[in-house]
């Protein structure tokens, strides 16, 4: 490139450097056409590009300081002073026809202001044919009904390229898209057959400079016909109106930039158009056309482009606005599904496990994780049990507001390195930080995913040493996507928070149920303790009648009835005696459940011997040996109730025991198990008559009894019963081991999960 | 001894348990004037001299009442709630004596401000040993408020 020496030009690609560039102050056209800057309202020439001699027959000094209507046929005068008091959109091209003495030329004149100079660009029409304008609506309306047919965003950039291809003839038709931080990928293209394919391939974002794509924004069409092409410098390099360079934003000749040059050689294109698209006033891709070969696009070609361009940018917020209707729907549907199972589970989290799929899908995760009290279910990809565990103890102080996501783990939890494969990406929603109630998914690392359409090997075939070439802006984009995923869309945020409020509100709803359920079970519960009295009471009250009358008939007349009168009403006493003992137990056993456990650390070996102490005073049994092999630990339990155990198995130990020594051995097991945090086992172990197996579960059942009255001092049969309730009120269990005639043991733990 | 010649209350709507009782009072050679209410309101209007108890000589102030929870009509639990909270007759001491073996009963007796809770027994002569007990207590050991006269 030919450089003035007073050009500020920096004519470097260091990218950085070329963010810097002042691209639309180039000073230079490209060749294939005129500009003029002209000063209103005379149209004097200010400033005139260096080519005028080539394609008008004039040297720029002669034309320079003149007026334009000096060049002008009166008809095109009058055109032109028409057009400049309008919008010069509906106006462009502008037919002329510039005649010196030589010979004629026919141009397409492209008019627009910019900082109050009127600037003038004349491309030579090449064919002489006459454009025909219906030609191109009957092309542009096939076009667009076939954008409006398209029902996916996909599918419309793949309708656009083969437009765009069929229009202009280019050999590679393609369609940039931009994501959040501004890297691109190509999602469509049209191309020659023996061309190597492009799509799916990633940039970084410093492929396309800031400076370039805000002029993609102001311009939304460029072309290069020819990048070997030298530029023309516009004369003189200062304009006298703004005495700055002339600013060239929206002309269309403005002069391709090094950086830009050297990246369409790299990909050996030799003449490009790009065309914006525009979503919501922000770039959103480009329409870019590449050939391998000079290649000049009308401008009516140009401005079908154009508007072909304009079409799509609408239709782009209508199918992504489809889409995020599309995806609002299966959001709900899942929502609703969620809605529908989880109140008839016993735990809402397991219905966020029942459905892992539609938990993948509502976020497009390729895995997750629900984590249920500290429990986690995984479903997809995920990192294992003890990376979950040890990331959740350092996301937990993260999660803001219910959530936490990152598309780059790693940079903020190094210990994520070694998972990125699966867990570059994570969303971390929090349901009860009380309850440990969490669901994170997961995304994998962004390269694991990026499809190149193809083999990457093969894909690129034009490779140069230059850096800005397809291969080595891939490589490029590849770095600066390690360990990162696809990031969160700002709706799969909004998503997982819809969806905790589902949660919440199922949730809420269970709890009042339960609240409600509650406050039944506590009026029943209360009417049940009533009743309970009130039964014992009433019935008490005739057995006493019962009870005294008999005494009193003994007592008053005994002389009269004979021994067998006595005796008979002595068993009418004793009756009512059992009878009293059956409802006491009866009245005891339906109050225990409803009882609140008072748990406190409780030193065993004091709890026994007081136990012990009761026992031998109502016993008074000189044959009974209690045995306690090594001090008993100290747990936490309720005392009353614990003792109540201790006191109905020893007395079961004592009582149901023919020997002339009774032995009672009272200790608890080696914790030899594999498992950590077992509970202990306790056992009363003595040398009695024993049980029969097929009664080890019916001992435990209220009031049965495996003996008469008479033997074994006759108890109520609940005794068992109560041992067992409260053994499970302390999440425990209670079981029995003997041998029929040689002795039973007793085994209960008291501490059960939890416990 | 001080108390020994005060009449008994006993609010009790059994007949059965009553005719026990006073058995037993015979067995033991207790004297006390023993008086027998069958409800609650019975027992209200012999305290304050209403309805058929217009007549105070009828009606002398007991020195101790023995109270049953379990009464139709006015239960017993309101029966104390009234005697304690009544100016006069809250220096009576009330001993219930009951079947109930609730603790809600025994709290609440106690809050109301009951001076003893005794269960009945159902066994006879742990009946006899209790209400012996009970006598000997209330009208041996104990000084009850009316006995000393100015």
């Amino acid at each position: 490139m030919s450089q003035s020496k007073d050009d500020s030009i920096v004519q470097s690609i260091d990218l950085t450097a070329y963010d810097k560039e002042f691209l639309h102050l180039s000073g230079s056209v490209q060749p294939h056409g005129i500009l003029f800057a002209l000063k209103e309202p005379q149209l004097e020439i200010i400033q005139v590009s260096d080519n005028t001699f080539e394609l008008l027959g004039f040297q720029p000094q002669e034309l320079l300081n003149k007026s334009l209507k000096d060049f002008l046929t009166a008809q095109e005068l009058l055109f032109i002073e028409g057009c400049l008091l309008k919008d010069f959109e509906s106006v462009n091209p502008i037919k002329l026809s510039l005649n010196n003495s030589a010979k004629v030329k026919n141009f397409d004149g492209i008019l627009h202001r910019c900082d109050n100079i009127l600037i003038l660009e004349l491309e030579p029409k090449l064919t002489q044919e006459e454009r025909d304008f219906i030609r191109f609506y009957h092309f542009v309306k096939g076009a667009i009904a076939k954008m409006q047919n398209a029902s996916t965003l996909s599918e419309l950039c793949q309708n656009i390229t083969q437009e765009v291809q069929k229009l202009t003839g280019f050999d590679r038709v393609m369609i940039y898209q931009f994501d959040g931080k501004q890297a691109g990928k190509v999602v469509a293209e049209e191309k020659r057959e023996d061309l190597p394919s492009y799509l799916g391939l990633h940039y970084p974002a410093s492929d396309i400079p800031e400076q370039a794509k805000k002029l993609y924004t102001l311009n939304h069409l460029r072309l290069i016909p020819d990048i070997n092409s030298q530029p023309k410098q516009l004369i003189p390099p200062y304009n006298s109106i703004t005495n700055k360079p002339l600013d060239l934003s929206y002309a269309v000749l403005r002069s391709v930039s090094p950086c830009h040059l050297e990246y369409l050689k790299n990909m050996g294109v030799t003449a490009s158009m790009s065309i914006s698209l525009n979503k919501d006033k922000k770039l959103w891709g480009l329409i870019a056309c590449h050939h391998y070969s000079p290649k000049y696009v009308s401008y009516e070609v140009r401005t079908a482009c154009e508007f072909l361009g304009q079409v799509m940018s609408l239709e782009l917020t209508n199918k992504e606005e489809n889409e995020k209707l599309d995806y609002k729907i299966k959001l709900k549907t899942i929502q609703s599904k969620f809605i529908e199972t989880m109140p008839s589970t016993e735990n809402f989290m397991d219905g966020l496990v029942k459905d892992k799929t539609d938990l993948l899908s509502l976020v497009d995760a390729q895995g997750v994780a629900i984590c249920n009290n500290g429990d986690f279910s995984l479903a997809g990809n995920t990192p294992n049990k003890s990376d979950l565990h040890d990331l959740l103890e350092w996301v937990e102080a993260k999660i803001d507001n219910d959530i936490f996501y990152t598309d780059c783990l790693s940079k903020i939890y190094p210990t994520a390195e070694k998972f990125k494969h699966v867990g570059s990406g994570l969303i971390v929603l929090s349901i009860s930080q009380m309850q440990k109630n969490y669901v994170l998914w997961f995304r994998p690392e962004m390269i694991q995913t990026v499809n190149w359409g193809g083999n990457p090997q093969q894909s690129v075939v034009v490779e140069q040493d230059g850096r800005l070439s397809p291969r080595k802006s891939f490589e490029l984009w590849q770095e600066t996507v390690r360990s990162q995923s696809l990031p969160w869309k700002p709706r799969e945020i909004d998503a997982v928070l819809e969806l905790r409020s589902a949660i919440v509100s199922i949730v809420l709803r269970k709890a009042d149920e339960l609240a409600r359920i509650n406050i039944e079970l506590a009026r029943s519960n209360n009417e049940l303790d009533a009743f309970a009295y009130i039964a014992s009471h009433d019935l008490k009250e005739p057995l006493r009648g019962i009870h005294n009358y008999s005494n009193f008939l003994i007592e008053d007349y005994a002389e009269i009835l004979n021994a067998e009168g006595v005796s008979k009403l002595q068993t009418l006493v004793r009756l009512t005696q059992r009878m009293e003992d059956l409802i006491n137990s009866l009245l005891h056993f339906s109050r225990l459940g409803r009882v609140e456990l008072s748990v406190q650390q409780t030193d065993l070996n004091e709890l026994v011997s007081n136990v012990i102490d009761v026992l031998s005073i109502s016993l008074k049994e000189s044959h009974v040996e209690i045995h306690i092999p090594r001090p008993l630990p100290a747990i936490y339990c309720d005392k009353v109730q614990v003792s109540e155990v201790f006191s109905n198995l020893i007395t079961n130990a004592i009582k149901y025991n023919d020997k002339a020594t009774k032995k009672v051995e009272i200790g608890f097991l080696d914790g030899n198990h594999s498992k950590k945090e077992l509970p202990t086992v306790f056992y009363v172990k003595d040398s009695g008559i024993g049980i029969k197996e097929k009664y080890f579960d019916a001992i435990f059942r209220i009031f049965k009894r495996l003996h008469t009255v008479h033997k074994y001092g006759g108890g109520t049969g609940a005794g068992l019963t109560i041992a067992k309730k409260i053994v499970e009120r302390h999440n425990g269990e209670i079981w029995v081991e003997s041998t029929y005639g040689k002795g039973s043991t007793f085994y209960f733990t008291l501490q059960g999960k939890g416990g | 001894m001080a108390g020994s010649t005060q009449p008994l209350l006993v609010i009790e709507d059994s007949d059965e348990d009553f005719a026990a009782f006073e058995r037993i009072l015979r067995k033991a050679s207790i004297s006390n004037v023993v008086y027998r209410c069958v409800d609650g309101d019975d027992a209200l209007d012999f305290l304050r001299h209403n309805g058929q108890y217009q007549d105070s000589t009828k009606a002398p102030r007991p020195g101790i009442i023995l109270l049953d929870l379990n009464l139709p009509g006015t239960d017993g639990r309101e029966v104390l709630e009234q005697i304690k909270q009544d100016s006069e007759l809250k220096m009576i001491p009330v001993v219930v004596f009951t079947t109930s073996s609730n603790p809600k009963d025994i709290e609440i007796c106690y809050q109301c401000g009951v001076n003893g809770y005794i269960l009945k027994p159902i066994d006879v002569k742990k009946l006899m040993r209790t209400v012996q007990v009970l006598i000997d207590y209330w009208f041996e050991a104990v000084i009850l408020p009316n006995s000393v006269r100015g």
